[in-house]
């Protein structure tokens, strides 16, 4: 049960990240212990074009590619710009810069603290799970998409 | 003494590039070369080489009423023979981009005959006649007011103007309709306007520098270039013109 007591924080880049450089960071963070939610974040990018003249048309994108991230393999769906994460404790922060600075070699990147992922069910969570919605389902996906959110094994 | 134009306040760097742009003595520097036969395929209004459409018989075939303001003003090329309106769409990103929105329609208005801008905060659009369009077209692509990277021609889903860069120093596009080639660094475009596939890449060459485009920017960006804040002039010019649309708001009476 997520308790909305838990510190989250966000991983901002200061540029967008390709799919290879995204696969490189998600497996760093995923090999810090202590997360227990995440979300990517960035603006979408659609299999379909979804509106204007070229409407159903196919809608090829180098960014929205499969890339494996511990033993998952998931499609990115949005051209990813910052990475919200859920964690134990705020001690786990300095050990997430740690394992992730590698990755940034070229551009900068910032961590911060704040509450930045839903804790508690909107009206449309409501409507889609019911009144015992699992709390910690609660923002990892679009309750309107068919979509489920991604379980990585942890490493405690 | 004759009038001269100011166009613009301002004493960086920034406020001199918009007058310059502006300026229509100024002759803008052409950096890439784009064939005509390549701005109608981005565009995408006709297939290259096929005849014009029209709205109107060619105005030397119409029984034009006596105006004399028709008698003053000389009509466009399009315009005579009756072409269709068509636009083209530019989304300029924050991020240094040679030009932005309201600058464009400042200065198109100042260069060019027989438009119609439409100002966004993102995006802009320019209306005229076609091939009065495609002439105009060619001057925004091949000149210092388009930079590959972060200049996108989008007549639809332009989003990206305010959105970070990619890792590759691309504006984003939800519709990737240009391209970068890793190796060569060259740019092309393999969408037209609207995200329909070209059946040709057209290219538009490589992207500025990051040094030329600070220094060619009409944006100001108090991170990645110069603040607004910086041009005291510009504040104080903007200042006055905030203050005195507030006082007319309350219909002030002249003592």
């Amino acid at each position: 049960m997520t308790e909305a007591t838990f510190p989250q924080c966000r991983i901002i880049p200061e540029r967008f990240l390709n799919p290879e450089t995204t696969e490189r960071l998600l497996n760093r963070v995923i090999s810090v212990p202590g997360i227990l939610r995440m979300v990517l974040n960035g603006p979408r990018l659609p299999a379909t074009v979804t509106y204007g003249p070229a409407k159903g048309l196919a809608n090829p994108h180098t960014m929205r590619q499969k890339i494996q991230v511990g033993d998952q393999e998931l499609e990115l769906q949005v051209h990813v710009g910052t990475v919200l994460l859920e964690i134990e404790s705020r001690d786990v922060i300095p050990a997430l810069q740690a394992a992730i600075e590698p990755v940034f070699t070229d551009f900068t990147f910032r961590i911060q603290e704040g509450r930045f992922m839903k804790t508690e069910p909107s009206l449309v969570d409501y409507c889609k799970y019911g009144p015992d919605a699992d709390k910690t389902m609660l923002g990892l996906a679009d309750p309107n998409s068919k979509s489920r959110p991604i379980i990585i094994q942890g490493n405690k | 003494m004759a009038y001269k134009p100011q166009y613009g306040p301002g004493q960086t760097h920034v406020a001199e590039n918009r007058r310059k742009q502006m300026n229509p003595e100024h002759k803008l520097a052409k950096l890439r070369e784009v064939s005509d036969k390549d701005v109608t395929l981005v565009m995408g209004h006709r297939a290259p080489g096929s005849a014009y459409k029209s709205a109107h018989p060619p105005l030397s075939e119409q029984q034009e009423p006596a105006c004399p303001v028709r008698k003053l003003v000389t009509a466009t090329d399009g315009a005579k023979a009756g072409d269709r309106i068509r636009y083209i769409q530019f989304t300029d990103s924050m991020y240094n981009a040679p030009c932005q929105p309201y600058q464009r329609s400042y200065l198109e208005s100042y260069r060019f005959r027989g438009i119609d801008p439409g100002t966004l905060s993102g995006r802009q659009i320019v209306e005229c006649r076609e091939r009065d369009l495609e002439k105009y077209a060619k001057e925004l692509v091949g000149t210092e007011l388009f930079d590959a990277a972060l200049t996108g021609i989008r007549g639809c889903t332009v989003h990206g103007h305010s959105l970070r860069l990619d890792e590759n120093g691309m504006m984003f596009d939800m519709l990737q309709r240009f391209v970068i080639d890793q190796k060569t660094g060259i740019i092309k475009y393999v969408k037209d306007q609207v995200g329909v596939p070209l059946d040709a890449e057209v290219k538009v060459g490589k992207a500025q520098d990051a040094k030329w485009l600070k220094a060619n920017t009409t944006m100001f960006h108090s991170v990645c270039g110069t603040g607004f804040r910086d041009d005291a002039e510009y504040v104080e010019y903007i200042q006055r013109i905030h203050s005195l649309r507030v006082k007319y708001g309350f219909m002030p009476k002249e003592a």
